[in-house]
């Protein structure tokens, strides 16, 4: 039995005062009127025997509960004998040592400065100390775990550590502290593991300004835990960061055709003297290349054009001027526009603007991500393969010939959508020899008027970016003729909508891995308005989008992210920037973005762009400040503070421990239990004696 | 003293309610009792004559003397020549202790009453002064019908003082009563004496005969308390905690002593001081008052012919 708090046992030394108080009669309760006191002299309370023995139970639980008062307040706890052990040897800790090998590491000598206080603690850690080392970037990578530090002896830990830390070298990953504290947290909080060894959490790092450490707001730290910063400081603290901001849609004046690069030049908070340097690293020769020279004032950053490229090729911007030179090249990768068959089969005059190729035409406009082409075939000669392959949409118009409903069916069973519009009684029929059904009950709708859609499944694919109020009102598009479709043959069709009576308007069924998507009307002048609403244009592009099925692409890339693969029917080899060559299979996502650069994806011509996170340049020392501020249990929070001694560290293991047994709320209950008893048997007492004595004369 | 049997219980007798009942009750016992008694000699001052000087009322000549001898006397008369008792009863707060269930103020109530109803018997002329820190009531000694009703009436109100003072009402008393007298203090004396002895000597030296009867209780005299407890002061409020056993004997000495004290003063000034406790036979008492009342008569006839 150890105590936290051994001077509160001092107060155990008031049980004299119930004793005394019972030694001691009572005095103040019996008064006696006398004449006069003229004759007496005050005599002190006597302590008599017969006192001494009165109420004894009383007294000894009055004593009781005073003494499990101090007891409790002592703080105590059972002291296991590992415990004292390891408290007496003073050893038996538990280090985490996070490495770090984010892109900012790149700069100078800090790797090896880094490696070297690594080596460092390892040769330092006593024989009973565990350490594991793990690298970070954004993510961990364990160099050495505890259970192989605990196979290895004594004397060939350093030795192999040393050789493993030869191995890591900085990456171009950003700098995710906090991940990497909260790995290192979990490592060293191991359930079973109830001995409260000295825990501590050495961080070996440049600490720059742009590590992300937002991660540990909130968390709990476990008590005994320490974290110690090791800082590798750069002698040359000024540096720029580029950035490529890649333009929206929007903001881009296509019509040029010639597009600018926008660059964001930001420096770190140290100032930056000399004017920086931005020119495109190809040039071509006997020509020099064009520069931009941009003054940027310290920790503030500037959005500039970049120069134009030498050719359309170029990809590849550095800048000269600061004293880091890891991040002075951008990558940059001008969007290419895809080029989108559309397949129509039909026979539709093209410049009729009374038939249904009028408006597909035109309801694809140009923009710089695409460039959508309709393709109409109106002959009996069989659609072209490669078309077929090619194209990501396929629409049947007016009296499709047989081989064309073929081709339809095809396209629809590779995965893709065939947008069938009944512009008659007899298209339904088309639809029917699509689905290889004998027939498909159609008859032309009865409309007073005019008709509405009445009932919009904005869940679908198709609707779903009317599903906003402000864009959902289909009211305005009239619709003067349709055609009733009994979709009961069709097997799995699902209706998107319906007009107001209650007809199918829209319906959705499938066929092989593609789809048919039915129009019970047409987007014709003569059918309805729906090629002059403003919701054709969205339509059509939410029918293609769904067609193609294509994952979101971005711009660019930073290092560490996941790009996400196009579907395709072999595995892709992805090409790195540094020519090595990578198996990927398609429709998922390739996580091998370790260097910056430009990726090309085989076979096709697609490639991406990989850049270095703009947070690596801010490489102004991070703030102690900032970790305290997030509640991380710092040692040296003040960069000379002392270390924690072993005494503290042994108060702090008794602290931990003494909190996991809470003796001490037993010992209140307890004392709690003898005053209640002791007041009811007071109250009992002085029920039976506590008539006042008078005077017997 | 031992309560005898053929004396009234003191306990009994303050059961009565009426104070007038009580001294009756007690008188006429002592009446049947003195029959039996070998002190019934007593008598006031036997009347005198003296010869009659220019100035004297002529209505006090004794006009049958002058028939008969032509001499001119004057005859006393009767009230004049009988005694004229002056009762000073202490009110103040030390008397309303008791330890018998009645307070010593209820016991020198009974006593005055007593004493006034047998001197009112012998046709003596009773006064009635009742005092705490000041003269309360103050009833001149007469001898009329009615007037005992009213010295009943006034000892029969509550006691309100404070503390004792004898030395204004003894100084009051020799001022109001200029006629020689007799005066009879009961008090518990249970005061700083300081100056008891000139008042008293104002009062023997105006030629009063002065009975002093020092009233107590027997828990005052004896202390017989057994609790330790806070002792109240009756007077001053005061309280000291007090260990009975422990402060008796100290107690008892200096109540004697100051018993020895003012037995002193008595001594020097020929005042009689007698001793009561309130568990006394109010017959006793009243026996005790004859008794001294016969001894001062010897003592003062032995003083004349001295």
């Amino acid at each position: 039995m150890s105590f936290l708090a051994p001077l509160f046992l001092l107060g155990a030394l008031a049980v004299l005062g119930p004793i005394a108080f019972h030694l001691i009669r009572r005095t103040t309760r019996e008064v006696t009127p006398f004449s006069t006191l003229m004759f007496l002299q005050p005599t002190p309370p006597r302590v008599t025997k017969r006192s001494r023995l009165e109420n004894i139970w009383l007294l000894l639980l009055r004593c009781l509960a005073i003494a499990l008062l101090a007891l409790g307040f002592a703080r105590p706890f059972l002291q296991s004998k590992a415990t004292s052990a390891t408290a007496a040897g003073g050893t038996g800790k538990r280090t985490v040592i996070l490495l770090d090998t984010s892109a900012s590491m790149r700069r100078e000598e800090l790797a090896s400065t880094a490696r070297e206080k690594v080596e460092e603690l390892l040769r330092n850690a006593g024989p009973d100390d565990q350490v594991a080392v793990v690298a970070f970037d954004r993510s961990v990578r364990p160099v050495i775990s505890f259970e192989e530090w605990k196979t290895l002896g004594p004397g060939e830990r350093a030795a192999v550590a040393g050789q493993r830390l030869a191995g890591v070298m900085p990456t171009w990953e950003g700098t995710h502290l906090d991940t990497a504290l909260l790995h290192a947290a979990s490592l060293l909080d191991t359930p079973g593991d109830d001995l409260p060894h000295p825990r501590e959490i050495v961080i070996v790092s440049d600490l720059q300004e742009g590590s992300r450490v937002d991660g540990v707001q909130g968390y709990e730290w476990p008590r005994s835990i320490q974290v110690t910063l090791q800082t590798v400081q750069a002698k040359q603290e000024q540096n720029a960061g580029i950035q490529w901001i890649v333009e929206s849609e929007e903001t881009e004046n296509s019509g040029s055709g010639e597009a600018s690069v926008r660059l964001r030049i930001s420096s770190a908070s140290e100032a930056m003297r000399e004017p920086l340097a931005v020119q495109w690293a190809e040039t071509k020769p006997g020509e020099a290349a064009a520069k931009l020279s941009v003054t940027i004032t310290s920790g503030r950053s500037q959005t500039v054009r970049a120069p134009k490229p030498p050719d359309a090729t170029a990809t590849k911007l550095t800048f000269s001027g600061d004293q880091a030179d890891f991040d002075n090249t951008v990558y940059v990768l001008p969007p290419e526009t895809a080029q989108i068959p559309v397949l129509f089969l039909g026979t539709d005059p093209a410049e009729d603007p009374r038939g249904s190729l009028y408006y597909l035409r035109r309801g694809f406009p140009t923009t710089r991500q695409q460039r959508v082409e309709i393709v109409a075939h109106a002959g009996n000669a069989p659609v072209p393969g490669f078309q077929l392959q090619q194209a990501q949409l396929l629409v049947l118009g007016e009296e499709p010939v047989e081989t064309s409903i073929a081709a339809a069916r095809q396209f629809a069973r590779e995965g893709r959508i065939v947008v069938a519009p009944l512009t008659s009684v007899t298209s339904a029929q088309t639809v029917a020899r699509l689905f290889d059904l004998p027939q498909l009950p159609a008859a032309e709708a009865k409309v007073k008027d005019y008709a509405l859609l009445g009932q919009i499944d904005f869940q679908h694919p198709l609707f779903a970016a009317f599903a906003d109020p402000r864009f959902s009102d289909f009211t305005k598009i009239h619709f003067w003729k349709h055609r009733q479709l009994d979709t009961a043959p069709l097997p799995g069709a699902r209706i998107i909508a319906r007009f107001d009576s209650g007809d199918p308007a829209i319906v959705q069924a499938p066929l092989g891995k593609g789809s048919v998507v039915i129009f019970t009307s047409s987007w014709r002048t003569s059918d309805s308005q729906l090629a002059l609403s403003s919701k054709f244009v969205p339509l059509l592009h939410a029918l293609l989008e769904q067609s193609r099925n294509l994952p979101v692409q971005k711009a660019q890339y930073f290092v560490g992210d996941e790009v996400p693969l196009p579907s395709a029917a072999q595995p892709f080899r992805i090409r790195k920037p540094d020519g090595s060559e990578v198996d990927a299979a398609a429709e998922s996502k390739f996580a091998g973005t370790d260097q910056p650069g430009v990726y090309a994806i085989t076979p096709g011509t697609q490639r991406f762009v990989v850049n270095l996170a703009p947070e690596e340049s801010r490489t102004a020392p991070l703030a102690a400040q900032r970790f305290i501020a997030l509640g991380v249990p710092l040692t040296n929070a003040t960069a000379n503070l002392p270390a924690v001694t072993p005494e503290a560290g042994a108060r702090i293991q008794a602290a931990e421990l003494e909190n996991r047994q809470k003796v001490w709320r037993w010992l209140i209950v307890t004392a709690l239990a003898a005053l209640l008893l002791e007041t009811i048997l007071a109250g009992r007492l002085s029920r039976t004696i506590g008539r006042p004595a008078t005077a017997q004369t | 003293m031992a309560a005898s049997a053929s004396f009234l219980d003191p306990a009994a007798l303050m059961a009565i309610r009426n104070l007038e009942l009580r001294a009756r009750t007690v008188v006429e016992g002592f009446w049947h009792g003195l029959h039996r008694s070998p002190y019934h000699g007593f008598s006031v001052e036997f009347t005198e004559y003296r010869p009659y000087s220019i100035g004297d009322d002529p209505r006090h000549l004794d006009w049958k003397l002058v028939g008969r001898t032509d001499r001119y006397y004057i005859k006393k008369f009767e009230d004049e020549t009988n005694l004229r008792c002056q009762l000073l009863i202490d009110g103040s707060r030390s008397m309303t202790f008791g330890s018998r269930g009645y307070t010593k103020a209820e016991y020198a109530h009974t006593f005055a009453a007593t004493l006034a109803h047998f001197l009112d018997q012998q046709g003596d002329a009773v006064g009635l002064l009742t005092f705490d820190e000041e003269v309360r009531e103050y009833l001149p000694p007469r001898h009329r019908p009615g007037h005992l009703r009213q010295l009943m009436l006034a000892l029969e109100k509550p006691a309100g003082g404070q503390t004792t003072d004898l030395i204004k009402p003894l100084r009051r008393m020799a001022e109001l009563m200029r006629r020689r007298g007799m005066i009879v203090l009961v008090s518990d004396l249970l005061a700083p004496l300081a100056t008891l002895e000139t008042s008293l000597a104002l009062l023997t030296a105006s030629g009063h005969e002065v009975l002093v009867f020092q009233l107590l209780d027997p828990a005052e005299v004896s202390f017989t308390f057994d609790a330790p407890a806070r002792f109240v002061d009756l007077e001053t409020g005061r309280d000291i905690f007090l260990e009975p056993a422990l402060a008796r004997a100290e107690y008892q000495r200096r109540l004697e002593a100051h018993t020895a004290e003012v037995r002193a003063v008595c001594e020097r000034l020929g005042v009689t001081l007698q001793r009561l406790t309130s568990d006394q036979p109010l017959e006793l008492a009243l026996f005790d008052f004859l008794k001294v009342r016969a001894s001062r008569g010897k003592l003062a006839r032995r003083r004349t012919a001295a």
